[in-house]
């Protein structure tokens, strides 16, 4: 069976345009994206949304929708200064941040909204950067495994949007990733006198809450200065949720 | 036809497949239009009745990226949707069957090379398309099998299209917007250049999607296939191909670059009747 140039024409484009169409009446044919992500497939975690499948095109809004994660949250930490941030499309991240030497986008939104939910995601061999407020709002709220914490030490980068207006937002000082330590918190939140995740005991005492006051509330002699007061809760077997509002009210008392 | 003193005689023969140019100006206008499309919907300004989905979305190559992370998680790459997979299942179909058609006759960045290998051709003549030494030329037609192994490995790896930011057909179709990279529109800018001394540079050796169609000419159904019998020997076949394939030394084309083209067959080039023809029989 020979075949010429006008029959073989005429082949592509039955084929082709055949098979979208197809395609189309089976509900396959999607150019874009739904706005909703792919959920797990098995583990603990199946039926949940995976943040790993966060698109650049979905707003702040549409993550909001799928995730408990608010706009203005989302907003905070990733220093997006507008009156809307549901309608803040997150592939605007990475022209925000271009003049930083950082990449930081959609990657960055799914890792911080996988390390908030404590939902799985693969952070292997790879490089995703984090502003600083965003690790700011996961050492605070959320619950971080130690190998968390480490990629976050690696990954923060204390970084000024070139588009940021936001006159809250923490200023540029370096462009070397910055330690998640208590050496970069910095002294603006340090005068908040707000017991964080990441807040230590030697800052309570600083604060001027007397050891004997915390050493009741924790239940034992005090600590290492350094130790965060979060992760001895963790590792003493204490609930932080209990004790926070509890040292809070001291350190309420003692600064006023 | 016409017939004297009892012969045939064929007054008019194409010296070119006429159909194929049509049908590739159509994807490239097609492929234009959803392009500026895309970038007019993001301002609120989108043409109605035409997609204004993402060039990712409508590349086949797409589907061959995210393959791997599809089937390991169920998710796409960055960038990646359904309609890459299904294009990209539908371009495989269409090689099985003709080979890569797609490469021939569909792809805009191909039919651009051929647009400035014109140009080449009027400037250099019988030289044109034949400045690789055959030896260097041999070994470079392999280069985009690494290239295609290197883009499937970061991509896996990633998760992320990392080929775009050297995507030459993404920056043909983009070059108004930011999300090109730089080096993108360099490739594109050698890949022109070089246009102008060699036919389709960019299919010939670096392209990774003409790597994967290339395979199916091992075993697709419908081959170029030469009939020794009635052949002059005249290398007209040969001359004619873009991919300088030696059709006139084969009696069924296998090699992997051929585009299905039909430019080397007796419809078009070969001055015998049914001697090189497209089919999926024998030849006598």
């Amino acid at each position: 069976m020979i075949l010429t140039s006008k029959p073989l024409a005429f082949s592509l484009f039955v084929l082709l345009f055949g098979g979208i169409a197809l395609s189309s009446t089976l509900g396959w044919w999607q150019t874009e994206s739904t706005k909703t992500p792919a959920t797990y497939t098995e583990g603990e975690f199946a039926g949940l949304a995976n943040p790993a499948d966060i698109r650049g095109s979905y707003t702040f809004g549409d993550i909001s929708n799928s995730f408990d994660v608010t706009p203005e949250m989302l907003a905070h930490a990733f220093q997006v200064t507008t009156e809307d941030p549901a309608a803040f499309a997150i592939k605007e991240l990475e022209t925000m941040y271009l003049d930083s030497g950082y990449e930081i986008g959609t990657n960055s939104v799914r890792l911080f909204v996988a390390f908030y939910l404590g939902l799985p995601f693969d952070t292997a061999d790879q490089e995703i950067y984090l502003p600083q407020p965003a690790t700011d709002i996961l050492l605070d709220k959320a619950d971080l495994t130690p190998d968390q914490l480490a990629y976050l030490q690696t990954y923060t980068v204390d970084v000024t949007p070139a588009s940021s207006t936001d006159a809250a937002a923490e200023p540029a000082t370096s462009e070397e990733p910055a330690a998640v330590t208590e050496s970069t918190q910095t002294e603006s939140e340090a005068e908040e006198y707000v017991v964080k995740g990441k807040t230590t005991f030697g800052e309570l005492i600083q604060w001027g809450v007397p050891q004997d006051v915390i050493e009741a509330i924790i239940g034992a002699d005090m600590p290492d200065p350094a130790m965060k007061v979060k992760d001895y809760a963790s590792a003493n077997g204490l609930d932080f949720e209990v004790i926070k509002p509890a040292l809070q009210l001291e350190v309420d008392k003692v600064v006023k | 036809m016409v017939t004297l003193f009892g012969k045939r005689f064929r007054l008019f023969r194409p010296r070119s497949i006429w159909i194929r140019r049509v049908v590739q100006w159509f994807f490239f206008v097609l492929i234009a239009l959803i392009a500026v499309n895309h970038t007019l919907a993001e301002s609120g300004m989108e043409i109605p009745f035409l997609s204004s989905a993402s060039l990712h979305a409508v590349c086949p190559f797409g589907g061959v990226e995210t393959l791997y992370t599809y089937l390991s998680s169920g998710l796409f790459v960055q960038k990646i949707h359904d309609s890459s997979l299904v294009l990209a299942g539908i371009s495989i179909l269409i090689a099985i069957l003709f080979g890569p058609v797609f490469c021939g006759w569909v792809c805009p960045l191909g039919t651009v090379q051929e647009w400035v290998g014109k140009l080449g051709h009027k400037i250099f003549k019988r030289r044109y398309n034949h400045f690789v030494p055959t030896r260097l030329d041999n070994v470079l037609r392999y280069a985009r099998y690494g290239i295609l192994i290197w883009v499937l490995y970061v991509t896996a790896t990633s998760g992320s299209l990392i080929f775009e930011a050297y995507d030459p057909y993404f920056a043909l179709f983009n070059f108004w917007s930011t999300e090109v990279a730089p080096t993108a529109l360099i490739v594109l800018g050698v890949t022109l250049v070089l246009s102008v001394f060699v036919e389709r540079p960019w299919c010939k050796y670096a392209c990774p999607y003409g790597a994967v169609l290339g395979i199916t000419n091992l075993f697709r159904v419908f081959s170029i296939k030469r009939a020794a019998s009635t052949c002059k020997a005249d290398g007209a076949c040969s001359i004619m191909c873009p991919m300088n394939i030696p059709v006139d030394s084969v009696n069924v084309v296998r090699n992997h670059q051929c585009i299905s083209c039909l430019e080397c067959t007796s419809e078009a080039i070969c001055p015998v009747a049914k001697t090189v023809v497209f089919t999926a029989g024998g030849v006598k």
